[in-house]
């Protein structure tokens, strides 16, 4: 049987800061090591100062994932020697003197199958490495330390999975949680990275550290399982080791470091006391929690009769459900619902779009809203849409300019229809003896109109015209 | 016992070169047997305890830039970047 | 002008205008171009200390506000950060590295119109009690120059001692202020854990160690403490002490107070003038009124060897950081690979360092850590519970602070398992957090020894007062320089 654990790195990029210092913790967009400060530089006499809402962030975390949350949490040191940590220790969390891990076991379901998550840790990311230079004896190795100190949530998971599919099923709903939840943004390049210990067979545990995205995760693990599984058929011992993933060849690689090299020398980290995180503020941050996906999507379906896969869509996506929670009301909802799943997606579904484009939720609630009072047609409120993404303006002032309100004034109707009435005589004699050929003159209608005709209006007239 | 070995490999672990090898190892060995006598103190059913401190009074997650380029006064090359020596793969 | 006056007289004569702060510091500084030479407390010498002193004196003359401290010259032990000044912490490692800010304890002092005359010597990172291990040289003994002063804090001690400065801040891990303020005759304190901000303080073994002032009188120290305690957003480990006043009621007197004697620091070992001089300060306080009953803390006998391994655990940790990479000395890397590289750069530490390194990666090891470093932390617990139940029942503790006399230069340098017994007095308040002090007290042959107290945590207050008492008792010869 094929068995294979994550550990999940979610940097909690909604912090204003780091997790020990008051630089920003998205340390994206500053210049080369202008986000450092004597604290995430480690400089002699400088102390780690815990960010508060950071606890705060990782225990929601936690109890997100149904994780036990203790009530005093302890940090360790983890000993090691490397370029990108300032300090040449990580600060970490463990839970070698009992649960002071933020948070202890817990599971969520991924489709029928429940994945149980062994421990959540918070720690501080490192800084980052520069290699350059072609072969390695002229390679520099420069070291940008922005983000040392990015305040980091480890979810560490049983060895639940057994394939690739399962790891890519477990991880879009997870980055799913950790965006609804508010704390981290999974689409921010280097937000979540992950590392996979797998192993066939009962046999010895395979590490894989150094995968860059969940995409070459997934790549990775199954480089590793075929690798695994050719030792096997070959009755080739498969030693337990840690393998990095090499980007460029796709392949897993053994890292040279042997195991007794790697003796992290864990102890508790004296410069931050236990946390005490007592039952009233567990309270509080347990109410303060976002409403849940799933129950998002049960609201959905049984107070607007939304189609249970449009909820679905609707309330995994934070960025659309955050919409649809401040544009709808009772009456429009399943309208907002509608352009959200049928128009909006097609033309927002990457970060880059989202930022660029210029759509509020009042922009929403205009449109739905005037489709439903007949203002403006079905058709024309794509070309709206696509206007205000673009432009940002208002409806009122895009109907106007584009000319792209419906033609709801009775007599101007009443006119193009007596110009239809004559021009499709044989159809009109029709509709007496079968009334859905009355649909054939309304699109008729529309064609005048350019699709602006308000639709319900027309037919009224029409009946009325020819007299059914 | 300590072993030479030992040393040897903490002495890798911790990033320090050794000169006067024998004379450093018998000084060690000293120091590291003379903590044998924590064997006898019959502390094994103690419970560790740490300072405690509520999470109310941690910092506020605020930015607050450093005053004044930091890596300035730092060793820095190429711009601003710091530079390592080379990784072995 | 008198050199040799108090802390608390200092700003008297300079407020009233009967010396100016200018003069004063002048002298000062004339004196250490004088002593130092012989006695070599000073890494550096602040060339702005007179200029500084003047702007005071204006400040006095013009009736402007000035801070508490009135210009006193004070010497800091050299790892205590000062901002854009060298901070060596007396290694190779750190020779020319300027510190980017100031440590809480020298903002505050700043604030208070204090003058810092220039950084003192030290064992290399804190590793040490003679001051032999700095990388600059040791310095002497100005009660006999052919004695080691004690250490770590062994500048900051011969400053006071030899009138290089009226007080100065040290940093106490194991006795590092205590042990050579006993050796030196003046006044050192260890506050209660998290009185005094660590923030810009070097970390040694940060779980137990304190900053704390040298001073000539009992008063004086108070006085420092009123300048550099309190609870500070930059160290998570400090706790509010409400601003205590320090100085006031300082003359409150010890009767009806029971005091322990530790049986465990009087015993195998002690010299017999130490013995005789702790006899004698017992009778002492008897006769002001305190009641004194000999006690026993078990695990005193364990306390050197779990304060070893811990603080060369801690140690081990917080030297990692001196990789050379982002500060340290000029030493190329071209041609290196990364761990070759960082294994030759920390060569420059010295040799009691890399002991103390090497063990630190030892102890707390995977397959060592159980039989050491974990034993060491309970150690630390059951001697803590221990002691917390004395003080049940008890208000202060009393021992020599250092069981031995002050030895020659090179006497025990190479023996570092005689070295670790001198610590034996001083390592319990350290791994129990709790508040101690080293008195002057008497002499012998011309050789200093000094009173150890000790009180329960947050009592720094009551201990203060009780050597307050002692001191006032005490009538000791002047140092012979």
């Amino acid at each position: 049987m094929t068995m294979i654990g994550l550990e999940i790195h979610c940097q909690l990029t909604n912090l204003n800061s780091k997790l020990f210092c008051s630089c920003k913790a998205n340390y994206r967009g500053f210049k080369i090591n202008e986000n450092i400060c004597p604290i995430c530089m480690g400089l002699p006499g400088s102390l780690p100062r815990l960010n508060q809402e950071a606890v705060k962030k990782a225990t929601i975390i936690a109890m997100a994932l149904n994780c036990s949350t203790p009530e005093k949490i302890a940090f360790f040191r983890k000993n090691y020697f490397y370029p990108d940590s300032p300090k040449n220790f990580q600060i970490t969390q463990l839970n070698i003197y009992g649960d002071t891990s933020v948070g202890g076991t817990g599971s969520i379901m991924v489709g029928d199958k429940k994945i149980r998550i062994t421990r959540i840790q918070l720690e501080e990311d490192p800084g980052r490495l520069i290699y350059e230079g072609s072969s390695s004896k002229n390679q520099i190795t420069l070291v940008d330390y922005n983000r040392a100190g990015t305040p980091l949530v480890e979810i560490v998971t049983e060895p639940d999975f057994e394939t690739p599919k399962e790891i890519r099923d477990f991880l879009n709903i997870l980055s799913d949680i950790l965006a609804n939840l508010g704390v981290a943004d999974p689409s921010l390049e280097g937000a979540m990275r992950a590392d996979a210990n797998v192993s066939i067979k009962g046999g010895k545990k395979v590490e894989i550290k150094n995968i860059g995205s969940f995409h070459d995760l997934e790549k990775a693990v199954h480089f590793e399982i075929t690798r695994q599984e050719s030792l096997h058929s070959r009755e080739i011992e498969i030693v337990q080791e840690t393998r990095h993933w090499d980007d460029r060849r796709k392949i897993t690689v053994s890292s040279r470091s042997k195991e007794e090299d790697l003796d992290y020398r864990y102890f508790l980290e004296g410069d931050i006391p236990w946390v005490k995180i007592d039952p009233e503020t567990q309270k509080t941050l347990s109410s303060q929690m976002p409403e849940s996906i799933s129950s998002k999507k049960e609201r959905y379906v049984s107070k607007y009769n939304i189609p249970a896969q449009v909820a679905d869509v609707l309330s995994s996506d934070k960025y659309y459900s955050d919409l649809f929670e401040e544009s709808h009301t009772e009456l429009n909802a399943k309208e907002v619902a509608n352009i959200i799943t049928t128009d909006l997606m097609g033309l927002v579904d990457t970060r880059e779009k989202r930022e660029a484009s210029k759509f509020t939720s009042v922009h929403l609630k205009e449109l739905a809203d005037s489709i439903q009072s007949g203002k403006i047609s079905k058709n024309s409120s794509k070309n709206a849409l696509h206007e205000i993404l673009k432009t940002g303006k208002n409806l009122t002032t895009i109907i106007k300019e584009l000319d792209l309100g419906n033609v709801s004034d009775e007599s101007e109707l009443s006119g193009i229809i007596c110009q239809v009435i004559s021009e499709e005589s044989q159809a009109v004699e029709q509709t007496k003896s079968n009334p859905q050929t009355i649909n054939y003159l309304v699109g008729k209608v529309m064609q005048k109109t350019k699709g602006k005709a308000d639709p319900s209006l027309t037919l009224d007239l029409l009946k009325k015209q020819i007299g059914i | 016992m300590v072993t030479e070995e030992e040393i040897e490999h903490v002495s890798k672990l911790m990033r320090i070169d050794i000169d006067d090898h024998k004379e450093f190892v018998e000084k060690v060995h000293s120091m590291i047997n003379y903590f044998d006598i924590l064997d006898s103190a019959g502390v094994e059913s103690e419970e560790i305890s740490m300072p405690e401190i509520s999470i109310s009074n941690l910092r506020k997650d605020e930015h607050i830039p450093f005053d004044g380029k930091l890596i300035e006064k730092l060793n820095h090359y190429k711009g601003t970047y710091v530079r390592a020596p080379k990784m072995s793969s | 002008m008198n050199l040799k006056i108090s802390a608390l007289d200092f700003i008297q004569e300079v407020k009233t205008g009967n010396i100016s702060a200018e003069d004063f510091v002048a002298k000062t500084i004339e004196r250490i171009q004088n002593v130092d030479d012989k006695l070599h407390a000073f890494l550096s010498v602040n060339q702005k200390a007179v200029d500084q002193a003047r702007k005071i004196d204006k400040k006095v003359k013009s009736g402007e506000k000035v801070g508490d401290c009135f210009g006193m010259p004070i010497s800091i032990k050299d790892n205590l950060c000062i901002k854009d000044s060298k901070t060596t912490c007396a290694s190779k490692m750190l020779e020319d590295f300027i510190a980017p800010y100031d440590a809480t304890v020298i903002t505050k002092l700043k604030r208070q119109d204090a003058i810092f005359v220039g950084k003192v010597n030290m064992d290399e990172f804190a590793m040490g009690l003679t001051t032999e291990f700095s990388a600059f040289g040791p310095s002497k003994n100005p009660w006999n120059a052919d004695y080691v002063p004690g250490g770590s804090s062994g500048g900051s001690a011969v400053s006071v001692s030899a009138f290089e400065c009226v007080a100065s801040l040290g940093s106490d891990t194991g006795g590092s202020v205590r042990n050579p303020a006993s050796f030196c005759s003046t006044v050192g304190y260890k506050p209660t854990y998290g009185l005094i901000s660590r923030f810009g303080l070097i970390s040694y073994a940060n779980s137990i160690e304190q900053i704390g002032p040298l001073t000539r009188t009992v008063k004086d120290t108070a006085f420092m403490l009123n300048m550099i305690s309190g609870i500070d957003p930059n160290d998570s480990t400090t706790i509010d002490n409400k601003n205590e006043d320090y100085l006031s009621e300082i003359d409150s007197g010890i009767e009806g107070k029971k005091i322990g004697i530790i049986q465990e620091m009087i015993g195998e070992g002690i010299d017999p003038a130490v013995l005789s001089a702790t006899k004698d300060a017992i009778s002492k306080l008897e006769s002001l009124g305190a009641i004194c009953e000999e006690i026993s803390l078990d695990m005193v006998k364990y306390s050197v060897a779990a304060y070893y391994t811990i603080t060369a655990t801690e140690a081990g940790s917080n030297l990692a950081r001196y990789d050379n990479l982002r500060y340290g000395y000029d030493f190329p890397l071209e041609g290196y690979e990364f761990n070759s590289y960082i294994s030759k750069a920390r060569r420059n530490f010295g040799p009691e360092v890399t002991r103390r390194l090497i063990i630190g990666g030892f102890v707390p090891s995977t397959g060592h850590a159980g039989k050491y470093f974990l034993k060491a932390l309970k150690v630390k617990s059951k001697l803590t519970k221990e002691i917390n139940n004395v003080f049940k029942k008890f208000d202060l503790l009393i021992s020599p602070t250092v069981p031995i006399l002050p030895f020659k230069l090179g006497e025990k340098i190479d023996d570092p398992v005689s070295l670790f017994l001198v610590d034996i007095n001083t390592v319990t308040a350290n791994l129990t957090g709790k508040p101690a002090i080293s008195i002057p007290f008497a002499n012998s042959n011309g050789l200093p020894i000094g009173i150890q107290l000790m009180a329960n945590s947050s009592q720094d207050k009551l201990l203060l007062q009780a050597a307050h008492a002692l001191e006032k008792t005490v009538n000791l010869p002047e140092v012979p320089i």
